[in-house]
């Protein structure tokens, strides 16, 4: 079994990479696209007050 | 001769990245004095050209975002070994930024939320990531380990200097980066491609005698255009920041959030703003102080809005 990571990925905004499994015969078994990031946005804005979220979730994506 | 250098992000936004893609054509100066060798946005080099590297073959790292996960701690490591000097680059690299206001939970709260309870999660096995996970007889998949914490990129490597900001100016990162061409470095530790100034002192807001009876939200009162946000009621950061910014949020009628973070001689930017705060209410007795005092929502994610991991808090108790 053969493993071929692409670590990172790139060119995009965030983190990625792609891990792909090779059979005996050098064929593609599996492969995984893995996003090996989280910041918890869903949890650190609740009981902010509203009118302060758009300029915190703006911080999500700056691209 | 050519400078080497690297541009890497931890948890980030990417804003950082962009700043820098927003000097516009002054991207070509910067392209004819510096070989770029990583830059996961916008070239594709990976982490194994690197690793490669002799150690101290790097003249810059650039590092924007926090410390949230193994994997950005690694890659830190990294480039500390690889860079002969390493830029912490934006406030979550600084101080920790948006992605700071997490500490106020633990990992497992995080986690819960965003796999488990959030309303618009799917997901009845009730999974969440794990570091090491078996697809197959001998698929083995890895995961960066999530931390409980996390911690601005001086709590985790030496760090030469830092350049500000969410973002950081354009044009400051484009200063910072003629320091950097020019040999110009101030001492090691200083905050460059910013003011020493606060941002107050360079607001062209008019400012009077400051007395505040009340605090006010930005849906209870029109701003008037021309005076102080702080005098008006509104919680600006402006007392407890640095310049810089060229005051990008006051000039779009908004107040100071803090992103520039704190003065040379502060070691805490939130606790100087709440000493700022005090200073300008008109009670003196402490009853109606506390009373006034009160009426701030959320004061921990206002003072702290970007520099919670840095600061004497720091994180929730383990």
């Amino acid at each position: 079994m053969k493993r071929i990571a692409i670590d990172p990925i790139t060119r995009l905004e965030g983190h990625g990479k792609i891990v792909i499994f090779l059979n005996e015969q050098g064929q593609v078994d599996n492969a995984f696209l893995q996003i090996p990031e989280l910041r918890g946005f869903e949890k650190f804005v609740e009981g902010l007050p509203v009118e302060e979220i758009p300029r915190v979730v703006t911080r999500i994506c700056g691209v | 001769m050519k400078l080497k250098i690297a541009i890497y992000w931890g948890a980030a936004c990417g804003g950082c990245d962009v700043a820098i893609l927003d000097t516009h054509e002054k991207i070509l100066d910067i392209a004819a004095a510096a070989d770029i060798l990583l830059w996961p946005v916008a070239m594709d080099f990976k982490y194994a050209d690197i690793r490669r590297l002799e150690d101290g073959y790097l003249d810059v790292a650039f590092f924007s975002g926090a410390i949230r996960n193994s994997e950005n701690e690694e890659i830190a490591r990294l480039l500390r070994r690889k860079a002969k000097t390493m830029i912490a680059l934006g406030s979550c690299a600084h101080t920790g930024g948006i992605p700071g206001l997490a500490n106020m939970y633990g990992r497992d709260e995080i986690l819960d939320r965003v796999y488990r309870s959030s309303e618009s999660t799917v997901n009845p096995e009730g999974i969440v990531p794990e570091e090491r996970y078996m697809a197959g007889t001998d698929e083995e998949l890895e995961l960066p380990r999530f931390y409980n914490n996390v911690r601005p990129l001086d709590q985790v490597v030496d760090v030469d200097y830092y350049i500000p900001g969410c973002p950081p100016a354009s044009m400051q990162i484009y200063s910072a980066i003629g320091l950097i061409a020019d040999d110009m470095l101030p001492k090691k530790g200083s905050v460059i491609g910013a003011g020493d100034r606060a941002l107050c002192d360079e607001c062209a807001r008019k400012k009077g005698e400051k007395t505040i009876n009340r605090i006010y939200r930005s849906h209870e009162k029109v701003p008037e255009p021309e005076t102080c946000f702080l005098e008006q009621g509104f919680i600006c950061l402006g007392p407890a920041t640095r310049s810089g910014c060229g005051s990008r949020c006051i000039k779009s009628v908004i107040p100071c959030r803090g992103c520039y973070g704190p003065l040379d001689d502060v070691k805490d930017q939130g606790i100087k703003m709440l000493g700022a705060i005090a200073s300008v209410l008109e009670p003196k007795d402490e009853k109606s102080i506390n009373a006034i005092l009160d009426t701030i929502v959320d004061p921990l994610r206002t003072v702290h809005r970007f520099s919670l991991a840095a600061s004497i808090l720091r994180r929730k108790k383990a």
